[in-house]
């Protein structure tokens, strides 16, 4: 890993559990990763497997019924020039000062859909101007300068004009820039995307998509990348942690889970992609659906889609296994102790 | 520059083999209205002069991006819209023709079977408060396809295809995965016995791993019944996969058509090579490809299109002439058609083979 001073996050057997009536959904189920400055993690996954709970968490906006039961996050935030602050976010209240301070500050947020995540009662200037003077001490003036400043770097033509439209008068593409612009207005350390390109088209999205990498050059931000995408991942990851059902089944570098990938699902994810460049043959499936959250299969949760399941793999819930220093799988195919048992019984 | 309209050269195409569907010039304004007397200020023209043909047993694809009409197109073939001009020619089951733009909607009926639709989102396109057997069976009983004691059988088998189990015929929509909802969908299409079916981001919403079942799905259907589409979608992946022939369209026009290899490998308009430039390819030792194209401002508002060729403010080739001369849709030999004035000069990038 990469060198422990430029840390930014990290989160350790993170468990989010919704409390419903139905019975008790354990969307992020024990969950370890960390960030550092200057890189990009993306988390890629199937609906339901808990990657934006995971990112929601780490800003304490988890919806209710939705509660963080157990391990912890912790932020560490750079108190002055050479003195590191360690805030663990896990238990912080989410409507205290301090991690009011944290939000739009330190750590930042671009949601799925800019249709919804501007609020379409005030300018987009007035909202960005908002986060500025909150978490900085500048007056209306100055506030309005650094908006104009803010939208004309994220690439908004006549800044001038746009900052004092509502949103709905925007395309889908600006929307997001001004959502970026808002994220970025106070220099955050992480900047957390939750499936930002989504909802724009593939030259819209490769607009933002080069928008948020440059953006982390220039300022040498964390950046953690939610995506369904594979295509967006190859792109820009640094490193993956690949998802299923609350876990994280694989976590490594961009080029070992493509070039290399050892769990069942990733294998199976990658070669169920349509691709641009190959001619047309049969996709590879995994077969049944994700499961519902109500109906958590026993042992490891993806066995029973699993092309390599063994019988023990309805039993035991599988541990995560570090294969080298940066690539860890949970997958009891590579767990010798929990092997072990059954070929015993077998013979 | 030649003098053919694009309508005459498909003409010359369409003699070698009947298409089962002919679009000519298809034309279709919504009108912007403004103030309460409902004045008409102007025309968002979704689709502009569009023309294209499908063969029989084929997959044509059509891309762009939102707004683009590519879903106009797909409405106005299924006469879910009146067009404004320009006309659909069928083909029947007996060879003989119809032009689908011009009939009255008592003998639309008839052809209503013929050509169904598959829609984007599983969640609002079923009817909550109809169970699976009433949705399915729905286009049955309007047009009295066939009599009530068959029509459970029929329901019955189309669900079996689809790969839905015919024991939860009596079940609501709610009761299913999104993946599920999607062979509900496409087995209200197919209960027909369609000959050609729009498929409207039929794929769109659903998971990686579901898309992949639900596109082998439609591959294995189109070969048993077999089927025509016409495959309406955003995602450049999933086009090449499963279409034959691509047809792309930007802000209401149709710019290139071809087919699918050679548009993905050898583009001839500068919009397509964007297009397939953006594509994010999941394969991270590609991503230092140094030649990408990326595409300033934003696609051109409808209502309101530049002079010229409407690509000319973003295109990085344009001359003096694309903003002052519409160009038009000219076949550059093997059926590529493409709307640019320097196509046969320009040497344009497509994607790389694997």
């Amino acid at each position: 890993m990469a060198d422990n001073n430029n840390l930014l996050v990290q989160v350790e057997d993170l468990k989010i559990h919704f409390f419903t009536n139905e019975g008790i959904v354990r969307a992020v189920d024990g969950v370890t990763f960390d960030i550092h400055s200057g890189e990009t993690l993306c988390m890629v996954g199937e609906s339901g497997c808990g990657k934006s709970v995971t990112a929601r968490a780490l800003l304490q906006i988890v919806h209710r019924p939705g509660k963080i039961v157990d391990g912890s996050i912790v932020l560490y935030r750079q108190k002055s020039h050479d003195q590191i602050e360690k805030v663990r976010i896990s238990d912080l209240e989410p409507k205290g000062r301090e991690i009011r301070s944290i939000r739009g500050k330190d750590i930042s947020m671009i949601f799925q859909e800019p249709m919804t995540s501007l609020s379409p009662m005030y300018t987009v200037g007035n909202q960005i101007m908002e986060t500025i003077m909150l978490h900085t001490k500048a007056d209306k003036n100055q506030a309005r300068a650094r908006t104009l400043e803010l939208l004309e770097f994220v690439g908004i033509p006549r800044p001038n004009r746009i900052i004092d439209e509502y949103p709905f008068r925007l395309s889908g593409g600006m929307r997001q820039r001004a959502m970026i612009a808002m994220a970025l207005s106070c220099n955050p350390r992480l900047l957390i995307a939750d499936e930002p390109t989504t909802a724009l088209d593939v030259t819209t999205q490769a607009q933002i998509i080069d928008l948020i990498q440059g953006l982390q050059k220039d300022y040498d931000m964390g950046v953690l990348f939610i995506t369904h995408d594979l295509g967006v991942v190859a792109e820009i990851a640094d490193r993956v942690a690949v998802m299923y059902l609350g876990n994280v089944v694989e976590y490594s570098d961009v080029y070992t889970i493509f070039n290399d990938p050892q769990h069942p699902y990733t294998q199976s994810l990658l070669r169920s992609i349509p691709k641009v460049t190959a001619t047309r043959e049969k996709l590879e499936v995994i077969r049944g659906m994700v499961p519902s959250p109500f109906r958590r299969p026993s042992g490891c949760p993806f066995h029973p889609r699993c092309p390599k399941a063994m019988p023990v793999c309805s039993e035991i819930e599988p541990k995560t296994i570090s294969l080298t220093e940066n690539h860890q799988v949970h997958c009891l195919l590579f767990d010798e102790d929990a092997k072990k048992p059954v070929r015993e019984m077998a013979s | 520059m030649t003098e053919q309209t694009p309508q005459s050269q498909l003409n010359s195409i369409a003699t070698n083999g009947k298409p089962l569907l002919e679009v000519r010039n298809l034309k279709m304004y919504f009108p912007i209205v403004k103030g309460i007397f409902g004045k008409i200020t102007g025309y968002v023209k979704a689709a502009d002069d569009v023309s294209f043909y499908i063969q029989s047993g084929e997959t044509l694809g059509l891309v762009g991006e939102s707004g683009c009409g590519k879903t106009t197109v797909g409405r106005c073939i299924v006469r879910a819209y009146k067009p404004t001009d320009g006309s659909i020619v069928y083909q029947r089951a007996d060879e003989t023709t119809v032009d689908l733009a011009k009939v009255d909607s008592k003998e639309l009926q008839t052809y209503r079977k013929d050509i169904r639709m598959i829609f984007q989102d599983p969640y609002s396109s079923l009817n909550p408060r109809m169970n699976v057997f009433e949705i399915i069976s729905e286009v049955l009983r309007v047009n009295e396809l066939c009599s009530p004691k068959e029509m459970e059988y029929m329901v019955a088998h189309i669900m079996e295809q689809c790969g839905l189990r015919p024991e939860y015929m009596r079940r609501y929509p709610h009761a299913f995965s999104g993946g599920e909802r999607q062979r509900i969908g496409i087995a209200r299409a197919l209960v027909t016995s369609p000959r050609l079916v729009v498929c409207d981001e039929a794929v769109s919403g659903l998971d990686v791993s579901v898309r992949a079942q639900i596109l082998n799905l439609m591959e294995d259907l189109r070969r048993e019944m077999n089927l025509t589409y016409l495959f309406i979608s955003h995602d450049l992946s999933v086009i090449r996969h499963i279409c034959d022939r691509v047809a792309v369209m930007y802000v209401g026009k149709l710019v290139e058509l071809a087919d699918a290899n050679a548009l993905y490998t050898n583009p001839l308009h500068p919009y397509t090579e964007s297009l397939m430039s953006a594509v994010p390819i999941p394969n991270p030792n590609l991503r230092d490809r140094k030649n990408r194209i990326r595409l300033e401002g934003e696609v051109a508002d409808p209502s309101n299109p530049p002079s010229g060729c409407y690509f000319h403010p973003r295109c990085r080739y344009a001359k003096e002439r694309c903003s002052t001369e519409t160009p038009v849709l000219r076949d550059l030999g093997d059926h590529h058609f493409v709307a640019c004035h320097f196509a046969d000069e320009l040497e344009l990038t497509g994607v790389r083979m694997a």
